[in-house]
Formats: C-alpha cells, sequence, structure tokens
C-alpha cells in the first residue's frame, strides 16, 4: 500500500508540474489533434504520426515537450482511427479494424453519435487502465529489471524480435521471422560496439555510424504507405451523424465489466514486445464475443462490441510503454518510434532510466487521455468534415513532410537516400505479406543484441552455458525454443493430438 | 485470403525465396572479410573468436539462408514455382504496374536529383502537383505525365550540376524546375475539374513554404538546399530585414 501511495505522490507531483506550465498545453492540444487527425484519415497511422512528429520534435525541443508532442499524437490517433471506422467502415488505423465491425452498424441505424460518444469514452478509460497498469507494474518489473545482466538481454532482445515476428505475421510465420532478421542484418551496419571493426559499409563513411533510427522508420513505415495510398479509392458514403456525440452514462456504466476486461487484455496485449493496438482490438474482440451474452450479436451493431476494441486498442498504449521503459524493449510500432525519440535525445530506455521521466510519461498520458476526451466530445465536427478529404491530396504533402522531418535529424541528405531504400523494401514486403514491426523492433535492438551476446561469451571466456547457468536466463533460452519449436508442424500435430485427449 | 491471392502470393514466395537465399550467400561470403578465429582485429591480435565482430552477423545470415529455403519449399509445395514464369502466376497487372513504375521515377528524381540540388520549395512544389494531379482519380496518361515532367526537372539537375561542389550554385536547374512546375499547373488548371485539382496551386506553394521556414527558423534546423532560388533570399531577409524588427 506504502509503495502504491508514494506511486502515486510522484505522480501527483509531476501532474501539478504538467498542468501549471502554459506551453505543456500547446503541444498537448496541437499534437492530440494533430494525432486524431491521422488517426481520422485512412491510409494514415498511428506509427506514421508518432514517427513524422518524431523527425520534427524528437530532438528539437525540450525532451518534456518532446514527449508531451509524440504521446498526446500516439492517444490521438489510436482514437481517431474510430470516425472513418464508424461512419464510413474504413478503419482510420489497424487499431481499430475492429470498432468498424459493431460501429458502422450502429451509425447506419441513425445511432452514429452514440456509437461516437461511446467510443470516445471507452477509449478514455482505455488509456487511464494502461496508464495505471504502466504506472504499477513498471516499478515492480524495473526491480526485478536491476538483476538482469548480458545474457538475459540478448535473449530478452532475441525473445521480443521472434514474438514479434510471430504474432504480427499475417501469412507464414517464416515471414516474420525473416523481417525479423533483416532488422537485425540492417542494425550490423557500421562499427561494431566492442571492437570497432567496420561491417557491411562498402567504404562509405556514412555508414560508419550505421542506419540512423528515425530516416529507417520513416522509410519503413511512410513510404509505403505513400506508395499504397496513391490510387483513386472509393471512400464510400459518409453516414450522415444523428444524436449528440455525449458520453452515455448508463451505458458506460452498465458495460463497465467489459470495459474494465477489455482494458486488461489491451493492456497485457500490449506488454507483449513489438505486438500492437490492432492485434490488442482484434483479441479483445474475440474474447468478448465468446464471453458476452449479447455474443451472437456482436457485428450486428453490439455496444459490447464496440466497447470491447475501443477500450483495448486505446488501453494498448500504457501497456506498450512498459517494456520500452523497464527494457528498452518497444511493446508496438508507435513505441518503437518513441524509441527513435529517446535515442535522439540520448535517454536509455531501460533498467537505468531516470524515475523522474516515467512519472512524467504517465502524467503526460493522463493529461493526453483527457484533452482527448474533451476533443473527441466537442470538435468532433471538425474531425468528420476531414474525413471528406481524399488520400490523394494529403498522401504528397505527407511526402514532403517525411523528407524535411527525414532530413533534419543529422545526417542530411544521406538520410534521404537511406530512407528511400528501406521505403522500396518495406513496400516490396508489404507486397508479399512480411510485417514490418519485426523488422523496425529488428533495427531497434540489433545493437542492443549484439553487444550483450558477444560481452556474455566474452565474460564466460566463450562458455556457451552461460545462457543456461543463471535462472533468468534458462527462463528465457527456454521460451525462445518453445516459440520457435511451436512452429514446427510435427510438434504442432502431437500437441493438437494431446489437446484432443 | 482466397485460393487465387494465396497462389499469387506463393509464387511471389518462390521468387522472393531466391532472391533471400541470394543474399544470405552474398552477405555470408561478405562477412569472411570480417576476422573470425584469431586474426589481428582492430589492432587487438590473439583474440578468440567469440570476441569477434563477425559471430553476430554469421548467426543471422545463416538463419536467414535457413529460413529463405523453408520459405522456397513451402512456396514450391504451394505451387508456387508452376505458375513462376507466367505473368498471371505473379500477379502482373499492366495498371499497377504503370502506377508503381511512376511513383518510383517520381519519388527516386525527387529524392536523389532534385532535394539536393534544387531549392527544396520549388522541388516539393512539383512533387506536390505531380503527385495529385497524376494519382487523383488514377488516370494512367496524367501519371505518365507527371512522371515525365519530373524525370525531366532531374536529370537536368543531375547532369548540369552532378558534383556536390555545385548543388547550391548556380540556379539554372532551380529556373528549369520552376518553368516545368509551372507549366504542369497551368496544365492540371486548364484541363482539369474539381476542387481537389482546382487546390492544387495552393497547397504545392503554401505547404512546402511554411514546413521550410518553420523548420529553419522556427526549429533552427538544417533545411535541404540552403542556397536555392526562393530560400536563399527569404533567409537573407529573415536575418537582415526582419529580425532586427524584434531584437532591436
Amino acid at each position: 500500500m506504502d509503495f502504491f501511495l508514494t506511486q502515486l505522490a510522484g505522480f501527483g507531483a509531476e501532474f501539478i508540474d504538467l498542468i501549471t506550465d502554459p506551453v505543456a498545453y500547446i503541444y498537448i492540444v496541437t499534437s492530440v489533434f494533430l494525432g486524431i487527425v491521422f488517426g481520422a484519415l485512412p491510409g494514415l497511422t498511428a506509427t506514421l504520426a508518432v514517427t513524422i512528429l518524431t523527425g520534427f520534435f524528437g530532438n528539437k525541443i525540450p525532451l518534456d515537450y518532446s514527449l508531451i508532442a509524440l504521446l498526446g499524437a500516439y492517444v490521438g490517433a489510436i482514437y481517431g482511427g474510430s470516425y472513418p471506422s464508424i461512419l464510413l467502415n474504413i478503419p482510420g488505423t489497424a487499431a481499430s479494424a475492429a470498432t468498424a465491425m459493431d460501429g458502422h452498424p450502429l451509425a447506419k441505424a441513425g445511432r452514429g453519435g452514440e456509437a461516437l460518444g461511446l467510443t470516445t469514452t471507452a477509449s478514455f478509460i482505455g488509456t487511464l487502465i494502461g496508464t495505471t497498469a504502466l504506472l504499477i507494474f513498471v516499478w515492480l518489473l524495473l526491480l526485478i529489471s536491476q538483476s538482469i545482466a548480458s545474457p538475459e538481454k540478448a535473449l530478452l532482445a532475441l525473445f521480443g524480435i521472434l514474438l514479434s515476428g510471430t504474432l504480427m505475421s499475417e501469412d507464414l510465420v517464416v515471414k516474420g521471422w525473416i523481417a525479423g532478421l533483416a532488422g537485425l542484418a540492417m542494425a550490423m551496419v557500421g562499427l561494431d560496439p566492442l571492437l570497432s571493426e567496420p561491417r557491411y559499409t562498402f567504404g562509405w563513411s556514412y555508414l560508419f555510424s550505421g542506419f540512423q533510427v528515425v530516416p529507417v522508420l520513416m522509410g519503413a513505415f511512410a513510404i509505403p504507405q505513400i506508395i499504397e495510398g496513391l490510387r483513386h479509392v472509393n471512400t464510400g458514403q459518409l453516414v450522415a451523424l444523428k444524436g449528440r456525440i455525449m458520453p452515455n452514462t448508463k451505458a458506460i456504466k452498465r458495460h463497465m465489466p467489459t470495459i474494465a476486461r477489455s482494458g486488461v487484455i489491451g493492456t497485457g496485449v500490449g506488454a507483449l514486445p513489438g505486438v500492437g493496438e490492432d492485434v490488442a482490438g482484434w483479441v479483445s474482440y474475440g474474447v468478448g464475443k465468446s464471453v458476452s451474452h449479447d455474443g451472437k450479436n456482436f457485428g450486428k451493431g453490439s455496444l459490447e462490441g464496440l466497447l470491447s476494441s475501443e477500450t483495448a486498442n486505446n488501453a494498448c498504449i500504457g501497456g506498450a510503454l512498459i517494456p520500452l521503459l523497464v527494457l528498452g524493449i518497444p511493446g508496438s510500432p508507435p513505441a518503437a518510434a518513441l524509441m527513435g525519440a529517446f535515442k535522439l535525445n540520448n535517454i536509455i530506455p531501460g533498467p537505468t532510466i531516470d524515475p523522474e521521466i516515467i512519472l512524467r510519461v504517465v502524467a503526460i498520458m493522463v493529461l493526453a487521455s483527457f484533452t482527448m476526451f474533451l476533443m473527441g466530445l466537442f470538435t468532433a465536427k471538425i474531425f468528420i468534415q476531414i474525413l471528406r478529404l481524399p488520400q490523394t491530396l494529403f498522401l504528397p504533402v505527407v511526402m514532403v513532410l517525411t523528407t524535411i522531418g527525414s532530413f533534419s535529424v543529422g545526417g542530411g541528405i544521406n538520410d534521404l537516400y537511406l530512407m528511400l531504400g528501406v521505403g522500396a523494401v518495406a513496400y516490396l514486403m508489404n507486397l508479399m505479406k512480411y510485417p514490418i514491426a519485426p523488422l523496425v523492433i529488428g533495427v531497434i535492438l540489433g545493437g542492443l543484441f549484439d553487444e550483450t551476446f558477444r560481452r556474455s561469451l566474452l565474460l564466460s571466456d566463450g562458455d556457451l552455458s552461460v545462457f543456461v547457468s543463471r535462472p533468468g536466463a534458462a527462463i528465457l533460452l527456454a521460451l525462445n525454443i518453445a516459440l520457435i519449436a511451436s512452429q514446427f508442424p510435427i510438434l504442432q500435430r502431437k500437441f493438437a493430438k494431446l489437446r484432443g485427449r | 485470403m482466397t485460393d487465387d491471392e494465396k497462389a499469387t502470393l506463393r509464387t511471389r514466395d518462390f521468387w522472393g525465396a531466391l532472391v533471400l537465399m541470394a543474399l544470405s550467400l552474398f552477405f555470408l561470403w561478405r562477412t569472411s572479410f570480417i576476422p573470425l578465429f584469431g586474426e589481428n582485429r582492430a589492432g587487438v591480435s590473439g583474440a578468440d573468436w567469440y570476441n569477434s565482430a563477425a559471430i553476430v552477423p554469421l548467426g543471422i545470415w545463416s538463419a536467414m539462408f535457413v529460413l529463405s529455403v523453408v520459405l522456397l519449399v513451402i512456396a514450391i509445395r504451394d505451387g508456387g514455382a508452376q505458375r513462376a514464369f507466367t505473368a498471371a502466376g505473379i500477379g502482373w497487372d499492366p495498371a499497377e504496374a504503370i502506377r508503381i513504375a511512376t511513383i518510383a521515377i517520381i519519388l527516386t528524381f525527387y529524392i536523389f536529383g532534385l532535394v539536393p540540388r534544387v531549392d527544396f520549395i520549388i522541388c516539393s512544389g512539383l512533387l506536390i502537383t505531380c503527385l495529385i494531379f497524376g494519382y487523383h482519380g488514377s488516370h494512367p496518361r496524367r501519371m505518365i505525365m507527371s512522371a515525365a515532367t519530373m524525370a525531366l526537372a532531374g536529370l537536368y539537375a543531375l547532369i548540369a550540376h552532378f558534383p556536390q561542389a555545385e548543388w547550391g550554385k548556380p540556379h539554372d536547374d532551380d529556373w528549369v524546375s520552376l518553368i516545368l512546375w509551372g507549366a504542369l499547373t497551368l496544365r492540371t488548371i486548364l484541363t482539369a475539374k474539381g476542387p481537389v485539382i482546382r487546390a492544387i496551386p495552393f497547397v504545392a506553394a503554401i505547404v512546402p513554404l511554411i514546413l521550410v521556414s518553420a523548420m529553419a527558423f522556427g526549429f533552427r534546423q538544417n533545411v535541404p538546399n540552403r542556397g536555392g532560388l526562393f530560400f536563399s533570399k527569404i533567409e537573407y531577409h529573415y536575418y537582415v530585414t526582419l529580425r532586427p524588427l524584434w531584437r532591436d
């Protein structure tokens, strides 16, 4: 109890500090607004919002304000995806795909205002659930992570890449692993961290410092989106909004168990390395459908279905920040962009992170969720107007934003060449249904894996038993092996037979 | 995923796996350039294999090779190899090929040719005009015209001022790009209709201007081609004419 009260006191001090700073409001209102716009426009994603803003705010303003801008955009974009899902039946972001299943039937039935009011409230509560989990669990995990040494760090980084590859694969799991390995391979370029040996630099001095994170993020997330989106798309008929967008307190009270369950699921899925808000939304929707009495009406305009996905995808944000802050492993693709911002500011997330940054992040998340809630209720009409913009109009603007953002981060024109190269590869990967998230996670964690793996061997004089002799390492190694083995057809068949018995 | 889509995907996987295998072998060969067994490395001699900078890349590319073999086996088992040499097999769509090829031309000439050499406001204005005019409504002729315009501007800049020493000045490539931008805008206004097309000149002129000014004077960051035709004048007047107004 004391621990919880200490945490609350620390959070309270940071929150008061935040809300008494007038400049913070400029950043939070602007970034949440931009985030909702990015989320609401089909063709733009939450990851893209955070990535582009990283290019603009990552290292150009004090870290406190850059965190406000990035977290505000993250929270806003995940929520903003619900607008086109409900009114157009086109998910604004992958995270709100499940929202369309019940949101659009509700809008067609003339209950669009009620649906938007409920998603606004559910997103708000979901963000708060995730943030509360962040406040509590991040400290417990930080205590545990103090005893983590190089072998555990190496195996954890590998587990993050493998898990992300396994869960984010739309087609074959092997493609997710290949994407993760491609990311790891990209992280090997440059001078190695222990001996400063040049690797794959081909005599180009720019490559000596390795691939920069921001151009890679811009290339991986923005360029494929721009290439894919530059086509004529029939946006469909915008359903006329009937009724006021107000929180339906009776419905919220009635469905509080659903909201609480979805919040917990969203937070849990978010805490898995590299698994994003889209998976959280679908898992929560699936669980809701199987446990709810109203399950048969899911997909036909069920309020419970709507609340299941929308609460979970926003709760996922807090969850995704837990492994990022504690272990330096991003919990979702937008969190990977946040990791890029931390790196730009020379902050290494992990057991040695400054505790004040964590409390600051929690305070920003709470303020961002309040801002999102108020904007959702009072400025929704602006966002509905934005839905009419064709993507052929705003994607060229995004290309210019991406170019100048990537250029100004540091590497100049070479960063643009890298961005375009990574973008072309990422587009081909999208075309062949390779997930992009494991690639980015691989690029971000590659350096950590290389350094800690080799340091473990160095300290043990090349004795590989260092990866099994420590209990934590042994557990992580077993998890890695189990994850790989679970994809072997022979083992899958045997497991299915055992389950049948 | 329908059966047809899956079949196309497996055919692409067949080719993808072959490319991955070739890449893995190439990089395994390149990894052999990094000392592995006890050679002198980075000035340190007598170190062991586990110290080597090659150990992790070796594991990565070996794993990549194994996974690409697995992918190849899956693709062949699902019929990917049988359809590998047919246009339908790989899902060839001429309209989509024109779209992708023209976008590739536009982005390549923009990044490699124009951004380093031409004023950012001009080249980004040209880019926005080309992309909206070319792809709004999905007309293949407009796509080709946009790509040709961008290629012309990019080729001129690349050929006339290839060395880095000539990127800032002179401004003939800025003028060529500006004239092409103006011509395409005129063509757009005269022939195409609709609110989106009418918005092109405004979006194309205002967005790059605001962005480059915000980045240079608001965030005080480096921007592409500071010596460009327009930006050099904007920067001059910002520091000489405008800034003294509030600094004094």
